[in-house]
């Protein structure tokens, strides 16, 4: 195609049935270094194309025109324009070029942050994520970007939704990493700490040759978080954990070990002096006021200790065991903890006491029938899901041949099942 | 803007979709690049999160408010107050800031249904509590007065100690669903064939 014109005829004239737009789509890939070359000129061209029926031409004629730097005067127009196509394409279209789609999707939140307004790349961003997966759990390189902007738009609760998709499969590791500790902020803000543990642990456990920053980043909130939320920190590394990761993490991330093992002594003077002292580098890590978190978590252990050693205990004991300033103050911290369901307890004003009581769950409840029965159902499918993985991967060449070259001596069922895979 | 599904959720007082409806509502009108933080209904979103009890939510909104906003629009900042208090646990200031503040026609039906609920929630606190608790302390966190407090909590069945000014609480015996329905039984054959394969 020689002319931009021509383009415009090509894509208005194929984009009926889904062979002529692939066959529209090898004409594009050849004529791609032309358009990019005039991507100045190619905006009025834009007008005469429909973002819905000519998804894929206008899709290589947007990433053309945003491959070469934006001014400022025009990125709320090409912001705009970028928005307008991802609500209205087709997404069987643009699943040719799912490439293309990624890159004008990245170059929108690249836009919106550099107009400081990353709340209006939001919505956007997810119809993408939707229209390019081909199924929820798929990972796609729009997840992170995504999940970055719900947290600098502060829409956490949106974040939240697209966090909640079970992930199993992933296009690009990288993906992962980032996607995984945005998405554990946004669960840190919303006080999910059990997702977000899950979260940070998947990426320092991922498989790396080389340890990366996100996850030593990951590493120092999930000992965070571990405190906050659990009360203590385990520091071994589960089996799957990468060698590297063995060796070398620990290293970098000394300061928030000490904090854990100051934390385990259960004095709660001793970890704000160590807070107070190291409030310098937590600071730089963005982590203090995750810190701040830990330190009135303290109390908190402190008083669910006791209730396994005491049945009954006076406010003002509570207050001088855990150190805190009286007995009303003593009295507001078990409501509070009453209230979240962290401590099963009676108050007695008129005597000043409180009594302990255990768990009056009995599990017989329909209620509690049904959750059991949701945990069972999701367990299920997942053991399917797993022996199915089991399955292909027992099947797979690479893996039959990394497994082969290790094994000395082949047994009579191995070569049984190596016939039958290859 | 369009503002059709929040008007239609406060009309007809389905006041738990509200949140909801502010948030996707918000990003849509974002999405524009129109600036639109002047003509955002602020206090009707932060109440909608307060009365869904996600008070986090809320603490991130108020977060993004801009300042003028925040010193121009009253009823914001008097929102807003309630949240605080419900963050902090200050729970008699809840109460207090709920009644000290003139609410605007839109906002009254939503900020009175909040605090009947929050004064249900708060008995429902102080009976699984307390076993005692003082006149003085039950007509805080009730946020009514003393005198209104205990021909309540006596109307519950409770026991008043007039000498100590104490209140003693019945505990209400929890009755919860224990019947299950024959569609169990195919779960359970289910779950058994699972396991054995």
């Amino acid at each position: 195609m020689e002319t931009v014109e021509a383009a415009v005829a090509q894509i208005q004239a194929l984009s009926g049935s889904i062979e002529d737009v692939s066959h529209l789509n090898g004409l594009l890939k050849q004529s791609e270094d032309s358009l990019r070359l005039k991507s100045t000129v190619l905006s009025p061209y834009l007008d005469q194309l429909d973002p819905s029926t000519h998804s894929l031409g206008y899709l290589y004629f947007l990433e053309a025109f945003t491959s070469t730097p934006i001014i400022k005067e025009r990125a709320n127009e090409v912001v705009a324009l970028t928005i307008r196509f991802i609500n209205s394409c087709t997404a069987a279209q643009i699943h040719l070029a799912p490439d293309k789609f990624v890159s004008v999707c990245k170059r929108l939140k690249e836009q919106v942050m550099w107009l400081e307004t990353p709340i209006r790349g939001v919505a956007a961003l997810l119809t993408a994520i939707r229209k390019l997966q081909p199924c929820t759990e798929q990972l796609t390189s729009l997840h992170p970007d995504f999940v970055l902007l719900c947290v600098l738009s502060k829409s956490y609760k949106t974040g939240l939704h697209l966090l909640e998709d079970d992930i199993f499969e992933i296009d690009q590791p990288k993906d992962l990493f980032l996607y995984s500790y945005y998405g554990s902020m946004i669960c840190i803000g919303l006080k999910r700490f059990q997702k977000a543990l899950e979260l940070l642990h998947n990426v320092f456990t991922a498989p790396m040759h080389n340890l990366n920053a996100i996850a030593v980043e990951a590493y120092k909130k999930y000992i965070l978080v571990s405190l906050i939320h659990r009360g203590q920190f385990s520091a071994a590394f589960p089996k799957y954990t990468s060698s590297v990761t063995q060796r070398n993490l620990k290293n970098y991330t000394q300061l928030y070990l000490d904090l854990a093992s100051n934390y385990s002594n259960g004095k709660i003077s001793e970890l704000e002096t160590f807070v107070q002292s190291n409030k310098e580098k937590f600071d730089h890590d963005n982590n203090f006021g995750l810190v701040k978190q830990v330190v009135s978590s303290m109390s908190k252990r402190n008083i669910q200790r006791l209730t396994q050693t005491y049945l009954t205990l006076s406010l003002q004991d509570i207050a001088n065991t855990v150190q805190l300033k009286s007995a009303k103050e003593a009295e507001m911290h078990v409501l509070q903890m009453i209230q979240d369901g962290e401590i099963y307890a009676t108050i007695n004003q008129k005597d000043g006491m409180v009594r302990f009581l255990e768990d009056h769950e009995q599990y017989k409840t329909c209620e509690m029938i049904e959750h059991i029965d949701s945990s069972i159902r999701r367990i299920m499918d997942l053991s399917r899901k797993l022996t199915a993985i089991d399955d292909s991967m027992s099947c797979d060449p690479l893996y039959l041949a990394k497994v082969g070259r290790e094994r000395t001596r082949f047994e009579f069922d191995d070569i049984d099942t190596a016939k039958f895979c290859i | 803007m369009d503002f059709t599904p929040l008007t239609e959720a406060m009309a007809s007082k389905s006041y738990d979709n509200v949140a909801d409806i502010c948030d996707n509502l918000m990003l849509q009108v974002a999405a524009e690049g129109t600036a639109f933080q002047h003509e955002w209904p602020y206090a009707i979103h932060l109440l909608g999160h307060i009365y869904v009890d996600d008070i986090n939510s809320a603490r991130f909104l108020w977060k993004s408010i801009p300042a003028e906003v925040k010193e121009g629009k009253p009823e914001v900042a008097a929102a807003w107050s309630i949240g605080q208090k419900l963050w902090t646990r200050n729970y008699a200031g809840v109460h207090e800031a709920v009644r000290g503040f003139n609410w605007s026609l839109e906002t009254q039906g939503l900020v009175a249904a909040f605090s009947d609920k929050y004064t249900r929630k708060m008995f429902q606190l102080v009976l699984a509590a307390y076993s005692t608790i003082s006149v003085q302390d039950a007509a805080l966190f009730l946020g009514m007065g003393e005198e209104d407090v205990t021909k309540y909590t006596l109307q519950e069945g409770w026991l008043l100690d007039s000498a100590s000014g104490m209140l003693t609480v019945k505990k209400q015996p929890i009755l919860s669903e224990q019947k299950v329905d024959p569609s169990k039984l195919q779960w359970l054959t289910e779950y058994v064939f699972h396991l054995e394969h």
